[in-house]
């Protein structure tokens, strides 16, 4: 009888993409950790306001929200989504070709790759960068060119700010070719916090607009931002609407992880395609947890900047425990760079170089043999910012860990518990 | 996409999309609404299943299959039966490979097979009957044809049991065939088997996986949507060797990393009280059977009134019904259409119920052989099901 087949069994669209760094380090931290500032979740639940609207939408009388809802979006989802953001934007956007519901917005990642990128494209992508930009574009047949963010000095006296991580504009312009078809964007950036400005983005869309490229905006860390910053939309720059994709999370806006429940905004003549790939890949997204983020932006649009609203609470709690963590990692002899948004943050460990053996031989980049000691020894999970390069460059800045602060008071004092003690050993004789 | 968008109207009595409006079984919306209440299930799960889900089918379908099943190795949470049908096109099929899809074919298996650059090769069932009474068992592929399909470039055979639209549940004999014919030429088969459950009386549901020699070249899909109606769940799950798995796991971690998880906390919740009671008729994989075959029934005697003629499906909760009794003329409207489409926007236009075209569901090359039929679903509420008599009772009344 015929057992496995003889001939190559996976399709060739798979190569160089079947490792994946989390499946490692969700294994390391679940097994060893006990502080996990690894994973970028919170440890803390949604809002009651937004699970009380689940519980509503599943027990209900109207069991309907059991059963598939419109495969591009919740008619009330996308239609608050469309007036939320249409103020944002400063423009009208019509809920059925503008809007589009995927589950999480890795998936609306997944839709623009596959949409827009054809074998031979070329797409750049800023390092450092959440790590499956590159997968995407590979799977898609395209070739990502990679540009890196460089830190620069911060002024006399002050910490170094992921601010101070800047694209040289010079090295940027070159990274254009004939055959680039997207630039990935993401800000406030996963890894480090940094939020681009105004003239970082328009010097960004200047190229994208004078080499006719498109601009995959992913945007989900886009409440949390600190110390009074702006997220700047580049969707909302001149001539950018018409070749921009932005991209959402309920996850990530509602401290709802698991729920996933992302969403596209952008012109119909690239919306369409982003239809075919979901229509042909997932088709529709779960009902009731549209139904009830649905629920939770009518909320939000009615608390638009006022102290009760969700998004300014969460970003000001988040800002508090960011400087907690700070202050924790600085007093134990790491560098932290303060980050102007998100959830995370990443701190120099090179002082503690000496406490993690020597591994002759090994090209395993620095900081990912730091964190896998690290937690195997004192129990505290982050990941290595190589994680987040491309192949040549893990070695560029594999000093740095990533830190995930979105996490309970006892988290962040359990954390700084271990540092501590951490560094007492250290001084020790 | 543009039937659901005309049936979305209120007054229509809608037959079409496969969309159950009767209730879940309380206890499954329970488990959603509990899950929600626990903090850390708001959050990611494993990417590739929830824990405690994969757990759950592995106990459910170790008992179906009498194998071995490995949670973490065998099976794949994915985003519907859709999901698993797009993971496993995507993991195993090649640009320039063939695959073979028996018509008529639940309609996204053309347009994935396309999209991965392969060439989708059709092969009908053809209707053996001549009597008023004709059934899905009726409806047989023929061997040689079969047979002929399959070359050196055939990687895949997608296989829908029970099926969609016909209601056909594959027999033993049948499934041989298809087995027989993969392993010598050493294919593939993609089963979709989500409709599993809903099988009636005198029939049963065989898994394809089980034949000999085919469990290591099977990816077996199923579904919570059918198996709980919950289609806006969104749960399915694709089972099979590792080998062929940790393909579909690498198409996962690259499209979506992860299924959502107060569902799929609340499904294995729910599968765990179900998998508790597979040996009593109250499990609802049983039950919810039983309710739909009353309707079933129902359905296929008031159509047969009126002078329609049904094929009585063997499982599934559709059913398709040949038109061409009743000679409706509708050689003034416009456009090449085929039949059963100009049928349809009629029948919704003139007698405000809807249902789906069966040249939806088949290649190119034979839309000439099924239009005379259109699918109903039959999974609504008996008020639905009334609305539905009035109209048929009436339709003779006025014809047009």
């Amino acid at each position: 009888l015929q057992a496995k087949m003889s001939r190559l069994v996976q399709a060739r669209r798979l190569e160089g993409v079947d490792q994946n760094i989390w499946v490692e380090f969700v294994k390391l931290a679940a097994t060893h950790a006990t502080v996990n500032l690894g994973q970028g979740f919170p440890d803390f639940p949604p809002p009651d306001f937004l699970r009380e609207a689940l519980v509503r939408a599943v027990g209900g009388g109207n069991h309907l929200l059991h059963q598939y809802t419109r495969a591009f979006g919740h008619p009330p989802l996308v239609k608050i989504l469309a007036e939320f953001f249409g103020k944002l934007l400063g423009r009208e956007l019509d809920p059925l070709n503008n809007v589009m519901v995927t589950v999480g917005a890795y998936q609306a990642l997944f839709c623009c790759f596959q949409a827009f990128v054809d074998e031979g494209d070329e797409v750049i992508i800023i390092e450092p960068f959440f790590d499956c930009y590159e997968p995407m574009v590979k799977m898609a047949g395209g070739t990502p060119v990679f540009v890196p963010l460089r830190p620069k000095a911060p002024g006399a006296g002050k910490p170094m700010s992921s601010a101070d991580w800047q694209l040289d504009p010079a090295e940027l312009a070159s990274k254009f070719s004939k055959r680039t078809k997207a630039l990935v964007l993401n800000s406030p950036n996963n890894p480090l916090g940094k939020v681009f400005d105004r003239g970082e983005l328009q010097l960004i869309a200047e190229l994208c607009i004078k080499h006719d490229v498109l601009c995959i905006s992913d945007e989900v860390y886009e409440w949390l931002v600190f110390d009074g910053k702006e997220h700047v939309r580049i969707a909302s720059l001149p001539g950018m609407w018409e070749r921009t994709i932005s991209i959402s999370s309920a996850g990530k806006t509602f401290s709802a992880t698991g729920w996933k429940v992302g969403w596209t905004l952008g012109p119909w003549r690239l919306l369409q395609h982003l239809h075919t790939v979901h229509q042909n890949s997932v088709y529709h997204c779960a009902t009731a947890a549209q139904e009830a983020v649905a629920v939770g932006f009518r909320r939000e649009l009615e608390r638009r900047e006022r102290a009760d609203s969700y998004f300014t609470q969460l970003a000001r709690e988040l800002q508090g425990k960011r400087d907690r963590l700070i202050r924790s990692l600085e007093a134990a002899g790491m560098t932290p760079i303060v980050p102007e948004g998100t959830f995370f943050l990443v701190a120099d460990v090179s002082a503690f170089a000496s406490d993690v053996p020597e591994a002759p031989g090994s090209d395993e980049p620095f900081d990912s043999r730091f964190v896998k000691w690290m937690v195997k020894n004192k129990g505290l999970a982050a990941i290595p910012l190589s994680a987040f390069y491309s192949g040549p460059h893990k070695n560029d800045y594999s000093r740095f860990v990533r830190f995930c602060f979105a996490k309970e008071e006892a988290t962040l004092d359990a954390a700084n518990d271990i540092l501590q003690k951490w560094k007492q050993e250290r001084a020790a004789p | 996409i543009e039937f659901t968008k005309v049936a979305a109207d209120p007054s229509i009595v809608n037959l079409g999309q496969g969309l159950p409006d009767i209730s879940p079984p309380s206890y499954v919306k329970e488990e959603l609404a509990k899950a929600a209440a626990v903090d850390r299930l708001n959050q990611y799960t494993r990417g590739f299943g929830h824990p405690l889900l994969v757990k759950a089918l592995s106990q459910v379908y170790e008992r179906v299959c009498g194998r071995k099943i490995d949670p973490l190795t065998d099976i794949l949470v994915t985003v519907g039966g859709y999901g698993s049908l797009f993971s496993a096109i995507q993991a195993l099929i090649e640009e320039g490979d063939e695959v073979i899809i028996i018509e008529p074919f639940f309609d996204c298996y053309e347009p994935m097979v396309k999209m991965v650059g392969a060439k989708p090769v059709f092969i009908p069932l053809r209707n053996k009957s001549d009597g008023n009474f004709a059934t899905s068992a009726d409806w047989v592929l023929d061997p040689t044809e079969l047979a002929n399909k399959f070359n050196s470039k055939t990687k895949a055979i997608i296989l829908n049991t029970p099926h969609n639209p016909l209601g056909k549940v594959f027999t033993q004999e049948e499934l041989q065939l298809i087995a027989d014919l993969c392993i010598k030429h050493d294919t593939l088969c993609i089963s979709d088997e989500v409709y599993e459950w809903l099988v009636y009386k005198g029939n049963k549901h065989i898994k394809i996986a089980t034949l000999p020699g085919m469990w290591e070249r099977t990816i077996t899909i199923g579904s919570a949507g059918k198996t709980y109606s919950v289609t806006g769940w969104k749960v399915g799950w694709s089972i099979g060797p590792q080998h062929l798995i940790k393909h579909l796991q690498v198409v996962q971690q690259n499209t979506l990393y992860t299924c959502p998880t107060p569902l799929q906390e609340a499904l294995a919740q729910a599968l765990w009280i179900d998998c508790k009671r597979m040996d009593e008729p109250d499990c609802y994989f049983y039950s919810l059977s039983r309710e739909l075959e009353g309707k079933r029934d129902r359905m296929a005697r008031l159509l047969r009134e009126v002078g329609l003629k049904p094929i009585v499906p063997e499982g599934g909760y559709f059913m398709i019904v040949d038109v061409s009794a009743l000679n409706v003329d509708l050689s003034d409207v416009e456009d090449n259409q085929p039949y059963d489409y100009k049928f349809v926007r009629w029948m919704i236009a003139s007698k405000k119920l809807s249902a789906i075209p069966l040249s939806a569901f088949c290649g190119p090359e034979t839309k000439a052989q099924f239009e005379k039929y259109i699918r109903f679903c039959f999974i609504k509420k008996d008020s639905t099901l009334d609305a539905a008599e009035v109209i048929l009772k009436n339709w003779n009344k006025q014809k047009a």
